[in-house]
């Protein structure tokens, strides 16, 4: 009993420290659109399913793939795809972005379906090319944005959350039935993909 | 203790939903000069995103290594300081500021050991050029000295739990480790963005 009130006592103290150190929104005067910024930036991925579904399947292949993959292709894909939104950033064109990007969902969607193991490096040509189209599309509203920075961090964080969700479920392949799950995620892609592949030639044409 | 460890992750999460304001300068705050000087690279994301990829990048040195960057940084960054009363006009430290970004994000993605000339230099050219740009946020009526030791004692403190943060979690290979240096990878991302804008 002494030992369960000394427990709480402890427990209460420990959260009023915490109220007490509370942070707030932090409003320097180069900083206000911080908020602004990281949220905007954090949803342009999110709720862009063409991007969602990409860079699901690239955490599901990366998992597919084993190691060095599975570590290499999140540690570089940020890199590259920041390179894409320098482009955008700079207003470099670059041409059927939105095709690209579900052109991505597709081919990697294919790859997980099939659980296609090609050399690291092409594993590693391919989602880097995609990658572009990705980067260009997120840095193109950059500029715009409330807080340039904040956008930035926003997008990356969520692509690599993106990743991360992917490399989890694929870390399913682990028992008989998760090679098969992930492969039907795999086929999924495909579809959604093609889907959107079919709208954004439409668009184009 | 697990028990306090779990009350401890709720309270945090919870707390951290609290929206609210918190005032960095002396006029609002009230609370003197020190503080606005320690809010002042923790609540602007181009100092604070720097400092924790020095902190994040010492801890995956050696100890030796942590040490050295440790001691270097709140000397860069009062040196910073002093550098902007006196020549507040050297442009270059905003550029160099922003190139910290990719270099400390990369050099973390990479994962290396880094000889100790090296990782002084990092330590001390980067601490000084953030301690110089938070120098010139400084206001007149505010005292040089206590915004300095504020921004050195908090630029320092972010660098030193980092690295603290991070030295136990890379001795063990595998997906910890790995998110440290992905970590890199994004804040070099960032970086290679915002040298554009």
């Amino acid at each position: 009993m002494v030992c369960r009130v000394a427990r709480a006592a402890r427990s209460v103290t420990l959260v009023s420290l915490f109220v007490v150190l509370a942070p707030g929104l932090a409003l320097a005067h180069q900083q206000t659109g911080v908020s602004g910024g990281l949220i905007s930036g954090f949803l342009h991925p999110v709720l862009g399913p063409d991007h969602v579904i990409a860079m699901v399947a690239v955490g599901l292949w990366g998992a597919q793939l084993g190691r060095p993959a599975i570590w290499i292709l999140p540690i570089t894909f940020p890199f590259i795809m920041a390179s894409g939104g320098m482009m955008g950033v700079a207003g470099i064109p670059l041409p059927s972005i939105e095709v690209g990007i579900a052109l991505s969902a597709v081919v990697l969607g294919i790859m997980v379906a099939g659980s296609v193991r090609p050399p690291l490096w092409v594993a590693m040509a391919i989602v880097g090319a995609f990658a572009i189209f990705h980067g260009h599309a997120h840095g193109t509203e950059l500029p715009n944005a409330a807080d340039p920075l904040a956008y930035g961090i926003g997008f990356v964080i969520a692509t690599g959350l993106l990743h991360m969700s992917g490399i989890v479920v694929g870390l399913a392949i682990a028992r008989p039935l998760g090679i098969r799950a992930v492969q039907a995620c795999g086929v999924l892609i495909v579809v959604l993909g093609g889907h959107f592949l079919v709208d954004a030639v439409g668009t184009a044409a | 203790m697990i028990h306090e460890r779990r009350v401890a992750v709720v309270a945090g999460g919870l707390i951290a939903l609290v929206p609210g304001i918190a005032h960095a300068h002396a006029v609002t705050t009230r609370y003197g000069d020190v503080v606005s000087g320690m809010l002042h690279p923790l609540t602007a994301l181009e100092h604070a995103v720097p400092l924790l990829a020095l902190g994040l990048l010492a801890g995956l040195q050696p100890p030796a290594g942590a040490r050295l960057v440790i001691t270097l940084v709140p000397l860069g960054l009062l040196s910073g300081m002093v550098l902007a009363l006196l020549f507040p006009a050297i442009d270059v430290m905003v550029a160099v500021n922003r190139w910290s970004f990719i270099a400390l994000g990369l050099l973390v993605a990479l994962g290396r050991c880094l000889p100790d000339e090296l990782l002084a230099a990092f330590g001390i050219v980067f601490s000084l050029s953030h301690g110089y740009e938070n120098g010139l946020a400084m206001t007149p009526d505010m005292s040089g000295l206590r915004f300095g030791l504020g921004v050195a004692l908090a630029g320092s403190a972010g660098v030193v739990l980092v690295a603290a943060a991070t030295l136990p979690v890379v001795r063990r290979a595998g997906g910890l480790r790995i998110a440290v240096r992905a970590s890199g990878s994004w804040i070099a991302a960032v970086g290679l963005m915002i040298i554009v804008v």
